[in-house]
């Protein structure tokens, strides 16, 4: 079953800049100047999308104030690709059964 | 990582196809009739009762059914709304939010229906956060690939 945890997962992911940066740091660690480099946006605007990131456990910040490198942080991610794989085999054998049930009616016909 | 299933679900988006040896009309009444919505619509070890069933076929209109675990009784209610509705080639509905279970967020499941031979393919793709996703941005999909990859390896 979806968690909150789960919710902030899936919203994280849900913004176009953010996948980037996530695609980013899955090569290495990277500092916002860094990570704002490829895109058109101010690096406060990086730094918010970095914080959604953070909030939704998908990265983690190095403490030194003036770097603070951001690593990728994989766990909630697997925990989002599971639970859609959950929902997949929910909606396969529902369509098993919808197959049977037309077999089924097609018989009758 | 190949799989397109784990693709799929990197993609934040559950698509299935699948060809049904049935005309068009057939399989879209199977979603649509409520007796019929009864007989596959599950899941395991879950009765839909008929007479929980409401089916209002009309965009605005509500598509409820109450699924009930055979072993402890318990019952989900779950409940849609018609956003699109085109007879018989497309239903979309919009699940109502179930904070109780997590799911904070609407979800949309969209079913398309066409013509293969003599047979009926179709289409369906479930996902919980729809609003924010851009399919048509042409290099996500496969960064996302990418990451997925690398995250699972």
């Amino acid at each position: 079953m979806p968690t909150d945890h789960l919710s902030f997962t899936f919203a994280a992911l849900a913004d176009p800049t953010r996948r980037s940066i996530l695609t980013r740091l899955a090569e290495g660690e990277a500092t916002v100047n860094e990570l704002a480099e490829p895109f058109s946006v101010s690096l406060p605007a990086i730094s918010r999308h970095l914080k959604v990131l953070e909030r939704a456990g998908l990265i983690v910040r190095g403490r030194e104030a003036q770097w603070r490198p951001s690593r990728l942080q994989a766990d909630p991610l697997d925990e989002a690709v599971e639970w859609m794989l959950a929902r997949k085999a929910t909606w396969q054998a529902r369509m098993d059964r919808l197959e049977t049930h037309l077999r089924r009616t097609g018989e009758q016909a | 990582m190949n799989d397109p299933t784990h693709v799929a679900a990197a993609d934040q988006q559950v698509l299935i196809t699948r060809v049904f040896e049935a005309p068009r009309e057939q399989v879209f009444k199977a979603w649509t009739d409520p007796d019929q919505v009864a007989a596959w619509y599950g899941p395991e070890h879950f009765d839909t009762p008929r007479e929980q069933i409401h089916i209002d076929l009309r965009v605005g209109g509500r598509y409820e059914l109450t699924m009930i675990q055979r072993d402890s009784g318990a019952e989900f209610a779950i409940g849609y709304e018609i956003v699109e509705l085109v007879e018989p080639e497309l239903i979309v509905l919009r699940s109502d939010p179930m904070p109780e279970v997590g799911m904070h967020e609407p979800t949309i499941t969209r079913v398309e229906f066409s013509d293969h031979g003599a047979k009926t393919r179709m289409t369906l793709s479930d996902g919980p956060y729809p609003a924010g996703r851009d399919h048509a941005e042409a290099g996500w999909t496969a960064a996302f690939d990418n990451l997925a990859a690398l995250v699972a390896g």
